[in-house]
């Protein structure tokens, strides 16, 4: 049944996936203000959205574990972070690379940008901190503690970030013009946010599969040094 | 209630004493934070006017780094001969634990920094007296907030291999806020501007001290049992 | 102008498109791993009690 769902979610978001990128390529026409490359932004502004909300979802499995104490929420946690920091590296690079071409150079200490840093900076820590701990229930148990005060320290930066930078002048001319844009580049951007939703759900079920796995060998060692 | 205050005082005037018959952390501490104003002054142009706008940042680099070689030690410190283990056997809750600790290393750390602001201020020719009941209330709300981090972190890694590797990637991301926010509030109060609309950042700081103590409370038992 | 732009939005896609790949092939190599370790863990409780490797 698990098997099935995979195989068919994997199908529709590679469908999904061809079909957006034929009409991100094919049919929408270059913006007026940044001719072609404004095209990285059906990719770059999903993967924000996946990137930063990942975070805060990761939180409500981490106090789930904690609660019921049930390995499935741990491990759904991790692989939701993990996942998270792949979105979330994405932005950052597409992110520097629009900035170079819009801006002129490749990091503007732009807010958003600044706050994705430090979100990345969290998770990595996070993902550290597990690989660190050998044994199961404890890296469970402070893993789960690491989320909740990475995902409330990620809220109060982006926030923070967002005051301190807009008190400068900003170092660069934005053409960020919010709301102007034409339906159907709007529409093909929700598209993309959905086909990106559903890879990140499909690398999220890959890694609770491994993580279960890694759960069953640590299992057996055990048993088997019991023997 | 009362009984609650006496576990916190007792686990303060335990690790205040223990501390000050060595002086280890807080000499090398103080060491280090010399250490790296001296630096900063070769990265810097010291006479400068953009050294003012600076200040604020440079100040609170060398508390963050300093105070960490503090905080960093204060649940490790109970590891030799088995006393963090007798402390958690011991009937005081964790939230006491916790809120001992920290309020000492609180202690530690502004002994520190009053060490440090004289130094600072000769060193770059900054004033500190411009308004220093404002400083005094961003020294207290900051310093508080790094203890918070560092303490509940402290806690968090006690019983990790490669600790001292994994402390400072997690814990200088989550000062990023109130190290922000004091920065902030230190610049603007030496260059003698009123606060103005960086009444802001003060109410940032306060929330952040709040959200992270109540969290640091309530989840320090979760992290040190078993 | 134009090159760049268009140069630019080729390496936007690919950074997003190789960091997918990417993080794919690390999942890829971990599944392998894990796969190799949980025969060798089995094959190690097969050797050592004969009539108990029927418990995984």
């Amino acid at each position: 049944m698990r098997d099935k769902i995979f195989y068919g979610l994997s199908a529709a978001t590679a469908l999904l996936l061809i079909r957006n990128l034929y009409m991100i390529f094919m049919v929408l026409p270059d913006e007026l203000n940044q001719g072609a490359a404004y095209r990285i932004f059906y990719f770059h502004v999903p993967s924000a959205m996946l990137g930063m909300s990942g975070i805060g979802i990761a939180l409500i499995f981490s106090v789930l574990y904690l609660i019921t104490k049930d390995f499935r929420w741990d491990s759904i946690a991790a692989g939701i972070t993990e996942v998270s920091m792949v979105f979330c590296t994405m932005f950052l690079v597409t992110g520097s690379l629009w900035g170079r071409i819009a801006w002129g150079v490749w990091w503007a200490w732009d807010p958003r940008l600044t706050s994705a840093l430090v979100l990345w900076l969290i998770g990595s820590g996070y993902l550290m901190l597990r690989r660190a701990i050998d044994e199961p229930t404890t890296r469970a148990r402070l893993s789960a503690v690491l989320s909740i005060f990475g995902s409330v320290n990620s809220y109060i930066v982006w926030k923070s970030i967002e005051w301190y930078r807009t008190q400068h002048p900003q170092p660069v001319l934005s053409i960020r013009n919010g709301g102007g844009m034409a339906p159907g580049m709007e529409a093909t951007m929700y598209w993309n946010l959905l086909a990106l939703v559903m890879l990140g759900v499909l690398l999220v079920m890959i890694h609770m599969r491994q993580e279960t796995m890694s759960r069953d060998v640590e299992a057996l060692r055990r048993y088997a040094h019991a023997l | 209630m009362k009984e609650f205050a006496r576990q916190v005082w007792a686990i303060t005037g335990k690790d205040l004493r223990s501390e000050m018959r060595t002086k280890e952390a807080i000499n090398a501490s103080l060491a280090f934070a010399v250490v790296i104003l001296l630096l900063f002054s070769f990265a810097f142009d010291q006479s400068s006017d953009e050294m003012k706008t600076m200040a604020g940042g440079l100040l609170w680099m060398v508390f963050a780094f300093a105070g960490t070689l503090v905080l960093n030690r204060s649940f490790v410190r109970e590891v030799p001969n088995d006393c963090l283990d007798a402390i958690l056997a011991s009937p005081i809750s964790g939230a006491a634990l916790f809120l001992g600790k920290a309020i000492g290393n609180f202690v530690l750390l502004m002994i520190i920094e009053m060490a440090c602001l004289p130094i600072f201020s000769v060193f770059y020719d900054v004033r500190l007296t411009a308004q220093p009941g404002w400083l005094a209330a961003v020294m207290l709300l900051a310093t508080w907030a790094l203890v918070v981090i560092g303490t509940m972190f402290s806690a968090l890694t006690v019983n990790m291999r490669l600790r001292e590797l994994m402390l400072p990637t997690l814990v200088y991301p989550m000062m990023i806020p109130a190290l922000t926010a004091a920065i902030q509030l230190t610049t603007v109060l030496i260059s003698g501007e009123p606060i103005g609309e960086n009444m802001i950042w003060f109410r940032l700081l306060a929330a952040f001290d709040i959200i992270f103590t109540a969290l640091a409370v309530t989840f320090v038992d979760t992290v040190l049992q078993g | 102008m134009d090159q760049t732009n268009y140069s630019f939005m080729f390496y936007g896609f690919a950074a997003a498109w190789i960091i997918v790949v990417g993080y794919l092939v690390l999942l890829g190599l971990r599944e392998r791993k894990l796969k190799q370790q949980l025969e060798q863990v089995k094959a190690l409780i097969a050797t050592d009690s004969p009539s108990r490797s029927r418990i995984s």
